[in-house]
């Protein structure tokens, strides 16, 4: 049996487990629920030794362990399959699998029959169609998740933990997914598994852990739990109070268009989709995680190339070659992936809002510290957004603020068009309403929002329209009432009438 | 300083630590005093205002071609085409000058587009390209070393004009630790400030060092700011090259490719991180400062060629060791 | 027959494809500019590899280093300092030629631990602190020596200008022998960590990889193809310089990328073999083709330099075709891609396809 017990884990300021505990015995398949930042992925993260609990006992059979690293954590028979894949894309499958693992000869040298034989079996076991030999970087996402699942389970686990990887599966993949827990299950595998997909839960699970900014909420067997009761723990609330607010949301439907997306392709992602988005309106885009949604985004900016179809904004023809063009032409993009896409760490809070406005422009203009100064305050009171002083770097900020930083910067250049890509993911309920109420303010000043976001109530919540993207299409467009969690989660499955 | 009693509890080593990160480019002065201090306690006749003065002219030298290199690792990039370009510059100097003054507007006009030439290649090959920098701007240094062979058939030309070597090396108001140079630097060193610190290219860089997906996706053109910037590094060069001449009197074929690393060196000396998006052109003046009274101390203190090798290797590598900033994987 | 076909389509997609590609061009204007009754010579070829075979080692060495995430370039003068070991240990001990050729590689190896400590330990920038180390290395070197001196005995340095077989140059032996153990150690489980480093230390570590004992693996055998290479340019030039070779740092680097090597995690061995044939066949191609001019024209006279000048713009055009071909590659990864993808709609059609198709 393997038990979590009271695991505190702060990052910084940041509370992301907050005495939370778990337990899987043998042969038990353990949902582990909870929305963004409740604390699953870091409970993961401490079985596999990747984070360091500042309080709490990890046992096993009763036993008090100590996991330090990802050596530690296979030595006690947990294997893990990660969300973000730890695959290494520049080696070929076979070593990749290998990788820690190998079976040797005599002579010190990995054997490779053994080893042909044991990727061989895996990859049948899996129903993996590829070259052993072949680069994991030239793979589709799916297959490369169905191998992340399968170096996993060669390591023959007593616990297998499986983060959010059905995230990007099809529905066969699933299947062959599904048909090797329930063999783990038999031989007397413990399985943690987490996921967003509440029918798989009831499908595979038999018993589950909820969790709730940090805290273990509730637990049980799955048959106890009916889907509205999850949605309540997760929440903390019931779905119908969520389903009040969609309501508000004024019509425009009848307005000035901005934005007439038609055919677009992006290849791989996106396939022959059209959408269209009014002046003054805030616009969702659902579905799960990587549906395209992304893709169309950046393809709007011109960070990605349009293959076919029409984009008429603010009444012409517009496919941008690079998002300079975009900007200049007054869209703004706020990215989710903060620090990737969005954050600039090493600089101080006052560059980090003026990047969008050092973006336009001569470039050998002189720039003044006192204009630069004072643009940077107005952004920053004008939608009373609090982030400490103007001074200091950006990474001194938590997740929350930096976001809000993001936001302030392109609020500041007044964008016909603003761009979101899940722009809360991982952020505090709190800076996230903040910044809800920013952007309503920003539409109802005339502004057009388009926001993606994996999270159902944050769409139901803050757009006027959603669109429901299913493998790289449309495949829903709520609006009024229509807009329900109902049938915004049949869309996002793809089950369209 | 907001809590002293978190500040009490670090040790020595710790608070040395904090400064070095926090103010490299003092940092990096207090260095190069404590090394002249050394250099005069173990040689007192070091201590005099000619010494002084050949250290200042030196530093500003340096200084000048590490400009370029700045903006250039500031920006995500590195150039090893700094000291190539000086030597060109150097050559092109006293061939056109041919110890005459009147060639000067042609010269500084010819050697300032051999660098924006040189430096646009380089930007080219690296941004645009995509090659790593470090690889393709040193294979291109030595297509330019090579081309001073064969236009010069190895023995470059003529001198510096005479003017000319009086405005870098005569002292002035007769004073002798401050060479002449030091009006040069009147131009270039408010040149750079306004470039990094007042431009809007100069907020550029900083950023698209930082995280050029991000400026990217902010709208901000990161191949044309990256090439520009080793387009500056080019410019500054060729400069430094000119006065260089003048300096040295006469020119030879790779007369200053060592300025490549120690350029280099001193900028991350001076705080410039070597990944990009921090740095300061006032720490790269402390850097070279650092770099030339370094090499002064192992030249006055008597050591042999080899020792003094040896010293210098070992050196560098403390100062590396001290600005350490390489993150571990296990965190 | 499919399975060659299969293991060349391999070996196109593979990041060696770039270098072999420039070698096989170089190797055959070589032969062309040099007439090829001069060039498939028993003489030529041992010149070729007695001259080369150090350069070669350096570069294999300097592979590792790249494929495990990390560089040195001050490996040059360490083959210096292996020389100046290798002559004075035996003319102010008087030990035997072979001890002294023991003791000149374990001073490689000491001095690639010296740098592994500086890079993996302190974590400095590899490229500076390599740097630092070429400085602190050829002080070394000269205080060992002063100036060039020493000589090997006969036996030896003939024995290495000498054919095996009557055909098989001693020289290339080493080079052999250096592959030999490469092949070992790449079919250890070392053979993939060292790209795992490379590519992502964190990963790896996650893998319960340690990166810096991976680190410290990949110098130590660098350590001992410089010293190798140390021995061989000793019996090349059959006494003692502490400043030669100092280039070889650079240029193993330079020819690593021409083979088309990327900064961790990307290329093998193959590559810095490829790349460093490259560079030893142009610069004998460009001697040729001034030889041939000369020969042609009458009155046609050029200082070296341009040979030099001509050999650079080359080997800076080899660079820039590595971009081509690693964008072949992409291209061939992308439609790789396309083909996966085109499946998954289709999935009922393709099944039964698939079976032929795939295997």
């Amino acid at each position: 049996m393997f038990e979590l017990r009271a695991i505190e884990k702060r990052f910084d300021a940041v509370v992301a487990l907050n005495g939370a505990h778990l337990q899987v015995e043998p042969g038990e398949i353990r949902a582990l629920l909870g929305s963004n930042g409740s604390g699953k992925s870091t409970m993961i993260k401490v079985l596999a030794g990747l984070v360091n609990p500042n309080k709490g006992q990890v046992l096993i059979d009763g036993n008090p362990v100590t996991i330090q690293n990802g050596q530690d954590s296979r030595k006690l028979g947990i294997a893990t399959a990660f969300q973000d894949l730890s695959l290494i894309p520049t080696m070929s499958v076979r070593d990749n699998i290998l990788l820690g693992n190998e079976p040797r000869n005599k002579l010190g040298m990995v054997d490779k029959k053994a080893a042909d034989e044991l990727i061989d079996s895996l990859l049948k076991r899996f129903k993996i169609d590829c070259d052993p030999n072949a680069y994991v970087q030239t793979l589709m996402p799916s297959v490369q998740t169905m191998l992340e699942v399968a170096k996993a389970v060669s390591l023959k686990p007593r616990l297998l933990l499986l983060d959010e990887v059905t995230a990007s599966l099809h529905y066969d993949e699933i299947e062959v997914l599904f048909s090797v827990m329930r063999e783990l299950k038999e031989e007397g595998v413990a399985m943690l598994y987490v996921t967003h997909r509440m029918n798989e839960v009831f499908q595979i699970c038999d018993t589950t852990t909820i969790m709730r900014s940090g805290e273990t909420v509730t637990e049980g067997k799955m048959s106890d739990f009916t889907l509205d009761d999850i949605v309540y723990y997760m929440t903390g609330q019931r779905p119908e109070t969520d389903a009040k607010g969609a309501g508000e949301h004024v019509e425009k439907a009848d307005g000035e268009v901005l934005l007439d997306v038609q055919g677009m392709t992006v290849f791989p992602k996106v396939r022959n989709l059209s959408m269209r988005a009014y002046k003054g309106e805030i616009v969702g885009i659902g579905g799960l995680q990587g549906q395209g949604q992304s893709e169309f985004i950046r393809a709007l900016l011109g960070a990605e190339t349009v293959e076919d179809g029409t984009i008429i904004y603010d009444g012409k023809e517009a496919k941008f070659k690079s998002p300079a063009a975009a900007v200049v032409n007054g869209m703004g993009f706020i990215s989710g992936e903060r620090n990737r896409e969005a954050m600039f760490p090493l600089r101080t809070i006052e560059e980090n809002i003026i990047a969008g406005k050092v973006a336009k422009g001569n470039l050998f203009a002189f720039m003044t510290n006192k204009s630069n100064h004072a643009f940077a305050n107005d952004a920053v009171e004008k939608y009373s957004i609090k982030i400490g002083e103007l001074g200091h770097p950006a990474n001194s900020l938590s997740g929350g603020n930096q976001q809000k930083l993001v936001v302030a910067r392109w609020i500041a250049m007044q964008p016909k068009l603003l761009l979101l890509d899940d722009p809360t993911k991982g952020v505090d309920i709190h800076s996230r309403q903040e910044i809800h109420r920013i952007l309503r303010k920003c539409a109802d000043e005339g502004m057009t929002v388009i926001i993606s976001s994996s999270e159902s109530e944050e769409l139901l919540a803050v757009s006027d329209r959603i669109y429901v993207f299913y493998e790289g299409a449309v495949s829903a467009v709520l609006s009024g009432a229509n807009k329900t969690p109902e049938a915004l989660v049949a869309a996002m499955m793809g089950m369209t009438e | 300083m907001k809590n002293p009693s978190l500040t009490a509890k670090l040790t020595f080593g710790q608070r040395i630590g904090v400064f070095v990160k926090k103010s490299p480019a003092r940092m990096a002065f207090i260095i190069a005093v404590f090394l002249y201090l050394v250099t005069i306690a173990i040689n007192p006749a070091a201590f005099n205002a000619s010494a002084i003065g050949s250290i200042i002219m030196l530093t500003l030298l340096l200084s000048f071609a590490s400009a370029g290199q700045t903006i250039v690792l500031i920006g995500g990039g590195m150039d090893f085409g700094v000291g190539a370009v000086m030597s060109s510059a150097a050559i092109l100097t006293t061939t056109i000058m041919n110890a005459q003054d009147g060639h000067f507007f042609q010269l500084l006009i010819t050697a300032l587009a051999m660098g924006a030439l040189v430096g646009l290649l380089n930007g080219i090959c690296s941004v645009k390209i995509g090659l790593p920098p470090m690889i393709v701007t040193m294979a291109i240094a030595n297509v330019v070393t090579r081309m001073q062979y064969v236009l010069t058939e190895g023995s470059p030309m003529g001198y510096a004009g005479p003017q000319f070597i009086k405005s870098v090396t005569s002292r002035l108001f007769g004073v002798q630790f401050l060479p002449s140079i030091i009006l040069y630097a009147f131009i270039i060193i408010p040149l750079v400030y306004f470039l990094l610190n007042r431009s809007r290219f100069g907020k550029q860089v900083y950023l698209v060092g930082n995280n050029p997906v991000a400026a990217k996706l902010s709208g901000i053109n990161v191949a044309k700011v990256q090439v520009l910037t080793y387009v500056f590094s080019g410019l500054f060069a060729a400069f430094a090259g000119m006065l260089g001449a003048a300096y040295m009197n006469a020119a030879r074929c790779q007369i200053f490719d060592n300025y490549a690393y120690e350029s280099l060196i001193a900028v991350i000396i001076g705080g410039t991180l070597l990944s990009g998006g921090v740095g300061t052109y006032t720490g790269s003046i402390a850097g070279s400062l650092v770099m030339v009274v370094l090499s002064n101390m192992l030249t006055v203190i008597g050591l042999t060629q080899p020792q003094r090798n040896l010293f210098m290797g070992v050196i560098l590598i403390l100062l590396l060791i001290l600005y350490n900033r390489e993150k571990n994987v296990r965190q | 027959m499919t399975k060659i076909k299969s293991t060349l389509q391999r070996f196109r997609r593979s990041p060696a494809f770039a270098g072999f590609i420039l070698f096989v061009v170089a190797f055959i204007l070589n032969a062309a500019l040099q007439g090829p009754s001069a060039f498939f010579t028993v003489r030529t070829f041992n010149t070729l590899f007695a001259k080369n075979v150090p350069f070669i080692l350096v570069t294999i060495g300097q592979a590792l280093l790249l494929m495990s995430g990390t560089m040195d370039i001050s490996c040059g003068v360490q083959v210096a300092l292996v020389n100046v070991v290798v002559i004075m240990s035996g003319q102010r001990m008087g030990l035997p030629f072979l001890v002294c050729c023991l003791l000149g590689i374990v001073a490689a190896m000491l001095a690639s631990v010296v740098c592994w400590v500086c890079c993996s330990i302190f974590r400095l920038p590899a490229l500076l602190a390599s740097y630092a180390l070429t400085f602190a290395i050829k002080g070394i070197n000269v205080m060992i020596m002063d100036v060039p001196q020493g000589k090997v005995e006969k036996v030896f340095y003939k024995a290495y200008d000498s054919q095996i077989f009557g055909f098989i140059p001693v020289s290339a032996l080493a080079l052999v022998l250096v592959l030999l153990i490469w092949l070992y150690v790449k079919r250890t489980k070392f053979g993939s960590h060292i790209y795992a480093v490379g590519a992502n230390p964190r990963n790896a570590f996650a893998a319960g990889i340690s990166p810096s004992g991976v680190q410290l693996k990949a110098f130590l055998l660098k350590g001992l193809f410089t010293g190798i290479a140390g021995v061989c340019i000793t019996l090349m030039i059959a006494s003692g310089n502490p400043l030669q070779a100092e280039d070889y740092g650079i240029r193993s680097l330079s020819a690593c990328i021409l083979g088309g090597l990327g900064f961790g995690g990307w290329g093998s061995v193959a590559c810095g073999v490829f790349g460093a044939g490259f560079y030893v066949l142009i610069q004998n191609s460009v001697y040729y083709f001034f030889s041939l001019l000369v020969k042609l024209i009458p009155g046609f006279a050029v200082s070296s330099y341009w040979q030099n000048f001509v050999t650079d713009i080359i080997i800076f055009l080899g660079l820039l075709m590595t971009i081509v071909t690693a964008k072949g590659q992409r291209e061939a990864l992308k439609q790789g891609i396309v083909r996966q993808f085109k499946r998954e709609p289709y999935k009922a059609e393709a099944k039964e396809g698939n079976g032929g198709e795939g295997k």
